[in-house]
């Protein structure tokens, strides 16, 4: 993946094809994890503090229902057009922050899945096929939010 | 019939003073360090969030990372609220403490 231009708050990417299999699949089938309830604050004990935490919590779940509907318009065919050795994504700057927080939820959801390690990267023979597929689903939603975010072309 | 003289009372009129809003309570929104979040999406998230410019938001991207929190601003309930529901919008953990 790979920045070809930006201007006037438009911006294309090149994807190798399997890079674009890759994220066609995870913006498919976004969400992949149940979405966690959030604290609003740590040491807030007001009653005022629970209803806040309330109305975040709901939020952050009508939130996520429409970046599930918007994951689908990020793979229209307008924005994605094949080319020579790949498909030239195009994405206003509205949709790049739509898929970053889509990509973002499902890195940040599949870490919380695995038991929230502080270890990324180290897989044992005892790691089980569930965990094995959310890590690559961390590091897939990685690699796509480096791309998106390299401002180099 | 006497004339009854009645006490002049002036209304009181509750001036409102600039320290009433001082007095309002205020909070820091903090941001947690994790170790998920990648180091240029969290400085993105604070460019777009609060239009900082990139070394500002670099600076404390860093503070998250070494210090494990940083203070990004002191705010009115409202505006702490409603930060924290843009960075906690994109993943960040992200709270409202009371200042005092």
């Amino acid at each position: 993946m790979k920045l070809v231009k930006e201007s006037k708050g438009v911006w294309q990417y090149h994807l190798a094809q399997n890079e674009a299999d890759v994220l066609v699949g995870l913006l498919k089938k976004f969400p992949f994890t149940k979405i966690d309830a959030v604290k609003i604050s740590k040491t807030d004990k007001h009653p005022k503090a629970r209803e806040r935490e309330k109305l975040l919590n709901e939020s952050l779940a009508e939130h996520r229902k429409e970046l599930k509907k918007l994951a689908l318009d990020l793979i229209r065919p307008d924005k994605l057009k094949l080319e020579e050795k790949g498909l030239l994504m195009t994405l206003s700057s509205e949709n790049r922050e739509t898929m970053l927080q889509i990509l973002n939820d499902i890195r940040v959801g599949s870490w919380r899945v695995l038991g929230e390690p502080d270890d990324l990267h180290t897989n044992t023979p005892q790691t089980s096929a569930k965990d094995l597929a959310y890590r690559s689903l961390m590091d897939l939603a990685g690699y796509f939010e480096c791309g998106l975010l390299t401002t180099e072309s | 019939m006497p004339t009854v003289l009645e006490p002049v009372t002036k209304p009181i009129i509750k001036k409102r003073h600039e320290s009433d809003d001082d007095l309002a309570p205020t909070f820091y929104v903090i941001c947690w360090n994790d170790p998920v979040n990648l180091m240029v999406y969290v400085t993105h998230v604070f460019i777009k969030i609060f239009g900082w410019n990139k070394e500002k938001a670099e600076k404390h991207m860093m503070e998250v990372h070494e210090k494990g929190k940083s203070v990004l601003v002191r705010e009115g309930a409202e505006k702490a609220e409603f930060y924290v529901h843009q960075l906690q919008n994109y993943k960040l953990e992200a709270t409202m403490e009371p200042a005092e």
